[in-house]
């Protein structure tokens, strides 16, 4: 389970400071799927910093007992001066898996061949979330953070992640923030609807949906 | 008990892995890799110490003149790279952020050890090359010798740990780093030895704990003839205090981090 107890977070803009996140709280258990919806600037994305624990909230707290992944998306994580295979090899010496495993299952599921021996700048962002996600699904985690992409890439690639995550991986949380309502709502059966520094949680997906074409 | 040694466990792995990051980032795998970093200070000292020998002769102070700069510059190149490595070490490695296990204090520690390991390495190297053409002593004694080089760098970590948050609060921070390093040469201890100074002098340079550590260090290494002049507990004292200092305000701007 992660629990959100009360979470505030602002940022400084020149003199001001501007409040992102008012007092969030919610719970999120194994196996469930969640959405995180909200205008551009809402702080979908400083909410899941949050939840991966790369900010520092200025209050409240939040209970992980459950491993989560990383925020996983176009930037974050990753050393650019540094390879795809270096990068691999970082990431599982840190999270102490073996690299060898890692780096078949990598080379195997993001299919990005001579790529992964290119420094990481030189990536696409769809190639960046191809071999961030391929390393967060080696190294498993209880919970998924994702945020914005979502199955990028081709027919094969999406139908290769859906796999992954929903046939092998079913009764793994997720929480994932996008734009697009389709993938959202095959996706996740709940969803949580951010305004105005505010959580709403919404225990089914559709209705989350409909609050956020009403925002 | 358990936890305890997860925490550790997690903490090694965490300290190694960031190390062989630095060392590939920084220095590559070709040539000669990680021994670039004993290139710095060796070449400051060397040349240093010949361009002292065309000045002043082979000897001052009553030793080698080689053997005084080396002795002397390579710990003040240590303390003076450590800061300005530690300059912005925060924000430079924000995407090391997106992985929990890893702590702004790691970012900092591992820092310092690269630098330590190869400074220390570069003092052995040149020690021993010295020693095999009858320039450098056979050390006087060891102990004390490395009590010394332990004082020098706890208060250099202590510098780091203040340096690198500080940084993170204003760019200005960063443009009064080289003056400051500059300021700071006289309070290292590298180019005298205590005894020889004015009384008033010694006691205005004895504030700083690098002049401490450095007169153990050249004991260690030249004995009792150079009348040194150290204390054991005025010195750690203030590096310890410097030190929680450092880690206490690591702390506040961890949370004032913005990460991309």
């Amino acid at each position: 389970m992660i629990e959100c107890r009360n979470l505030s977070k602002s940022y400084r803009v020149g003199h001001a400071r501007r409040t992102v996140l008012n007092g969030i709280n919610f719970s999120i258990h194994p196996g469930e799927r969640v959405a995180l919806l909200g205008r551009n600037g809402a702080g979908k994305s400083t909410l899941i910093k949050q939840i991966g624990g790369v900010e520092l909230p200025d209050s409240g707290q939040i209970i992980r007992k459950m491993t989560n992944s990383w925020p996983l998306g176009f930037n974050g994580g990753f050393q650019g001066s540094l390879t795809g295979y270096d990068n691999a090899r970082f990431i599982s010496r840190i999270y102490g898996s073996s690299y060898r495993e890692i780096k078949d299952f990598v080379e195997d599921f993001t299919e990005l061949g001579q790529a992964l021996s290119m420094p990481v700048k030189t990536y696409s962002s769809g190639m960046r979330f191809r071999l961030a996600f391929a390393l967060s699904l080696a190294i498993e985690f209880d919970c998924y953070l994702i945020d914005e992409v979502i199955l990028v890439g081709d027919q094969a690639f999406q139908q290769k992640c859906a796999d992954e995550l929903f046939t092998k991986r079913s009764d793994r949380a997720l929480i994932v923030a996008s734009h697009d309502m389709t993938t959202i709502g095959n996706l996740c059966e709940r969803g949580f609807v951010l305004h105005n520094g505010r959580l709403t949680a919404y225990s089914d997906i559709k209705d989350a949906i409909e609050a956020y074409h009403n925002l | 008990m358990a936890s305890l040694a997860k925490g550790w466990d997690i903490q090694v792995r965490v300290i190694k892995a960031l190390m062989l990051r630095e060392l590939t980032t920084r220095f590559g795998r070709e040539n000669i890799g990680f021994l670039w970093v004993m290139a710095e200070p060796l070449l400051f000292a060397f040349l240093v110490g010949l361009l002292w020998t065309a000045l002043k002769g082979p000897e001052d102070f009553g030793v080698n003149v080689i053997a005084f700069a080396v002795t002397g510059y390579i710990p003040l190149v240590l303390f003076r790279s450590c800061v300005q490595r530690g300059v912005s070490i925060f924000t430079a490695n924000g995407s090391l952020m997106y992985h929990r296990q890893i702590s702004v204090l790691d970012l900092a520690l591992v820092r310092f050890f690269i630098e330590l390991i190869g400074h220390m390495m570069a003092y052995l190297f040149a020690g021993i090359l010295l020693y095999s053409i009858g320039a450098f002593p056979y050390p006087y004694d060891l102990g004390l010798f490395l009590i010394g080089w332990i004082y020098y760098s706890a208060f250099t970590f202590g510098i780091i740990l203040i340096v690198a948050p500080l940084s993170e609060t204003s760019e200005v921070v960063e443009k009064f780093i080289p003056v400051i390093t500059y300021i700071t040469i006289p309070f290292s201890g590298a180019f005298y030895f205590v005894g020889s100074l004015y009384p008033s002098a010694a006691q205005i340079v004895l504030w700083s704990p690098l002049v401490h550590g450095m007169e153990m260090m050249r004991f260690g290494i030249f004995g009792p003839s150079i009348n040194a002049k150290y204390e054991f507990l005025y010195p750690i004292n203030v590096s310890l205090y410097l030190i929680l200092f450092g880690l206490f305000f690591c702390r506040i701007i961890r949370k004032r981090l913005v990460i991309e």
